[in-house]
């Protein structure tokens, strides 16, 4: 069930910037972690964010979430959420505001998430804990409510009983999963919920993000770095280098036909059953964020670098319908 | 729980002795209720007799029964050892929990005022208060005193290890899903601590019982409620020893070294089942 286009997104990120700020004895340092992200997640439909470690994923989504701690400051635009209208970024809305959206209207399922848990309290606190505020009702209506939604992740009541110790990494995980929608939130923010699995849980777990996603018909950013994962899970997919986005459609197209060299790649490393030749690795490493390349970021690495390249900020055009790449390559003379 | 404390009994000799001895000092106050003498009366029994089937531990030159007076004493020193564990172990999670959850200026604050009370000589500052209060110095109020003295080491121990809660996932989800720092602090960190809070209770109650049984024995406190320093104190002003009335100092002092010992070996084992590494140490494990 694939979200339709004319629909209003549930969440319309706008030329997003977070930076990294430290004044230390004199030194300003400013690691541009996220600069410039424009993209939308429709209803009901779950949009990948991929690429490597460092290409500021996670920062991102803290900022969508409003999770922003010094030295995190969002530097400008913004991330509007369509059940927060009057406020066009949830980090700039007042802790009130925030304390009611979130968990109910947005909820995250961490990384490393397999320590939501508290390890000294019985699962059933946890659920009361995060959730019974957001949802009221007497304390066995909110306990009968968390048994039936455990069920949906094929979880037996009982584990409300249990200490996250006496759980498998799977069934934590599981719990984790149930906390974050037992609120049945309209948007969701998972990053790499799935990344301390084995391939098997993996593929249950998904399977079970999916299938809880539909039914309470949320909306979910998802993020991780493993490719597999978002051809399987994902409706669309963006890719992320060096902070900024550098393509976006839906993942059968961008896996069909990727644009941005740097997508390519990234695909071009996935095995295939039968292929033995050795796969070639992309030269050099990601660029220092606090003093990134000027024009394309990825120019430096790029096979298809031009003079232009090193000079210009190349522009996210929609260069197949749905389909946006930011390349000079791809689009010729398309400046930011 | 349960099973714990059968464990411990069956595998630590530590608190074995500890939980024995300590028992024999929780009989003896429990005793003081049925104690045949109002405990601040003198002359009810003949003075100075040696420890006999009559007194089992003796007489005082007060006209006193040493093994009833030995009740009401150690009832109030234990009691006054608990008052002071408790108000201190407040004070102590309050800051230290505060203080590392928070971070930055409240940080800063809290523990430069924490590290103030670390470093105050507390003995002279004791004696000025009871020279101060003198007669309106009683024990609560002392143990009052001492209490907003001797939470300082153990604030510190609890904030580091809140230091390192504040970053867990837990805490951060408890934060996003909308919970308040007083609920984070109270349900999600201080189950966390209470293991430390256990052990270190032990170690606070003899630190206050010895610095009231020091006071007391030069005669700083309230003098006509019995405590063990009290009775030193009394068993001094008439010269028991040179009297040859060994037992008046004797079994006082043997009791409260049976309570020291006590609370010291069940706060080693304690620790024993708080951290596995010295459990390891036990089995040859850690070298």
């Amino acid at each position: 069930m694939k979200g339709s286009a004319d629909q209003a997104p549930v969440l319309a990120v706008l030329d997003l910037q977070a930076h990294f700020r430290t004044r230390y004895f004199g030194v300003h340092r400013e690691v541009r972690a996220v600069d410039g992200v424009n993209f939308d997640v429709r209803r009901n439909e779950i949009y990948g964010l991929a690429g490597e470690s460092s290409s500021g994923k996670t920062t991102l989504v803290k900022t969508i979430a409003g999770l922003l701690k010094p030295p995190l400051e969002m530097v400008g635009g913004s991330a509007r959420f369509s059940f927060l209208p009057e406020w066009d970024a949830l980090g700039r809305a007042p802790q009130e505001v925030v304390r009611r959206i979130r968990w109910r209207h947005l909820s995250y399922i961490m990384q490393g998430s397999m320590n939501v848990l508290n390890p000294l309290r019985r699962i059933r606190y946890s659920f009361r804990d995060f959730a019974w505020r957001h949802l009221g009702g007497s304390k066995s209506e909110f306990d009968t409510r968390a048994a039936d939604h455990l069920e949906r992740v094929k979880l037996d009541p009982s584990v409300l009983a249990a200490y996250p110790h006496e759980l498998s990494g799977g069934m934590r995980q599981r719990v984790t999963i149930a906390l974050a929608t037992i609120c049945k939130p309209e948007f969701i923010i998972a990053d790499e919920p799935t990344t301390a699995l084995d391939v098997v849980v993996q593929k249950d777990v998904l399977g079970m993000i999916r299938t809880i996603q539909r039914e309470i018909g949320s909306s979910m950013l998802f993020i991780t770095h493993d490719m597999g994962v978002h051809a399987a899970l994902t409706d669309r997919l963006g890719i992320m280098y060096a902070g900024r986005l550098v393509e976006d459609g839906d993942t059968a197209d961008i896996f069909a036909e990727p644009l941005h060299p740097y997508t390519r790649h990234l695909i071009a490393s996935l095995p295939r059953i039968g292929d033995v030749r050795q796969r070639e690795g992309l030269e050099g490493t990601p660029p220092n964020l606090a003093a990134p390349p000027p024009g394309c970021r990825f120019h430096p690495r790029c096979p298809l670098a031009m003079p232009v390249c090193a000079t210009t900020v190349p522009a996210m055009i929609e260069t197949r319908p749905g389909h946006r790449v930011a390349c000079h390559a791809v689009n010729p003379g398309a400046a930011a | 729980m349960l099973a714990t404390l059968r464990d411990l009994l069956r595998y630590n000799v530590e608190f074995r002795i500890g939980l024995a001895l300590v028992s024999v000092v929780l009989v003896m106050a429990g005793l003081s209720f049925v104690a045949p003498y109002p405990p601040g009366e003198v002359y009810v029994v003949p003075p100075d007799l040696p420890p006999s089937s009559v007194y089992w531990l003796g007489t005082t030159s007060r006209g006193q029964d040493v093994f009833w007076q030995l009740t009401f004493a150690i009832r109030n020193t234990l009691s006054f050892g608990i008052m002071v564990a408790l108000l201190s172990r407040i004070i102590a999670l309050m800051v230290g929990l505060l203080a590392g959850y928070s971070g930055g200026w409240v940080d800063r604050l809290l523990m430069s005022i924490n590290d103030t009370f670390i470093i105050i000589p507390l003995f002279p500052i004791l004696i000025l208060f009871y020279f101060v209060l003198r007669d309106t110095m009683s024990t609560p109020l002392l143990a009052t005193i001492m209490a907003c003295l001797g939470w300082a080491y153990d604030a510190r121990l609890i904030r580091s290890v809140a230091l390192s809660l504040k970053t867990r996932e837990f805490t951060q989800t408890s934060i996003f899903s909308g919970m308040k720092t007083r609920e984070i602090l109270a349900r999600e960190h201080l189950p966390y601590v209470m293991p430390i809070v256990f052990s270190t209770t032990m170690n606070n109650m003899n630190w206050s019982i010895g610095i009231e049984v020091t006071l007391a024995v030069l005669g700083f406190t309230d003098i006509n409620t019995p405590t063990i320093g009290g009775m030193i104190y009394w068993a001094n002003q008439h010269t028991a020893l040179v009297a040859g009335i060994w037992w008046w100092i004797a079994f006082p002092v043997g009791l409260v070294v049976m309570t020291f010992v006590g609370l010291f070996l069940l706060a080693v084992s304690m620790n024993e089942y708080i951290d596995p590494r010295s459990r390891l140490a036990r089995m040859g494990g850690s070298r």
